[in-house]
């Protein structure tokens, strides 16, 4: 049946883009999370890897963001390395902010989907009636 | 077109077991509105079940509220299509049975 498609293609979209939005929370609230061993690494940004699929799409996996970890200087903090410097998560709040609104869009264009498929069969059982 | 009650009451009886839906009619003889009518409420049955599985494990903490949704409107399009049917060949076979000969 045709709408059941749309609406499983559909909830597929919303499945992943609210893993999406879990993996930006996840980052988010990370973003401070350092090593607790002198010069050990921070937390690494994590990327949600989409897939097309014959069913919508799928999440292909999460991978984590390769930009260089941002250092401050602080000598005193216990994951500071001999030079005094702390390794910083590679969390930017604007690009988590940025992904998590075109992932709120995202999620939003496809419950328009099942909305808009839903009307187009109930206004053709209205024929029927 | 033959309405017949024994085979209603069995439909509803399968649905009730949660059985297997109905088989398309293969002959002419089988495709009977009563046939007809009782693979669209098995279907519907199995949808309807399916989302109130779906709905419990949610309330339940276990289940998936997009897995709800798909449960609940797909049973509600099962269900509206069969009480569109319905209305419309009951309303045909009211018109038929009023006609003056």
């Amino acid at each position: 049946m045709d709408l059941s498609d749309i609406t499983r293609v559909a909830a597929s979209g919303l499945r992943a883009q609210s893993l999406r939005m879990r993996v930006v929370a996840e980052n988010l609230a990370n973003a401070d999370s350092v090593a607790d061993t002198p010069g050990g690494s921070p937390y690494r940004r994590k990327l949600v890897v989409f897939r097309p699929t014959d069913e919508g799409v799928a999440v292909g996996g999460l991978s984590t963001d390769r930009a260089a970890f941002p250092r401050i200087y602080q000598p005193g903090h216990p994951a500071a390395n001999v030079q005094g410097y702390v390794l910083r998560p590679n969390v930017n709040g604007l690009v988590e902010a940025a992904d998590m609104r075109a992932a709120q869009r995202s999620y939003e264009a496809n419950l328009n989907t099942i909305e808009a498929a839903r009307s187009m069969t109930a206004r053709t059982l209205d024929l029927l009636k | 077109m033959s309405i017949n009650q024994v085979a209603g009451v069995a439909a509803y009886t399968r649905m009730l077991g949660g059985g297997a839906p109905l088989a398309p009619p293969s002959s002419p003889q089988d495709a009977s509105f009563g046939n007809l009518v009782g693979g669209m409420v098995a279907d519907a049955g199995k949808s309807l079940k399916a989302a109130d599985q779906a709905t419990a494990a949610q309330v339940a903490g276990k289940g998936d509220l997009v897995d709800v949704v798909t449960a609940v409107s797909a049973a509600e399009l099962a269900l509206d299509t069969v009480v569109a049917v319905r209305d419309r060949v009951v309303s045909a076979y009211q018109d038929i049975m009023r006609m003056q000969i």
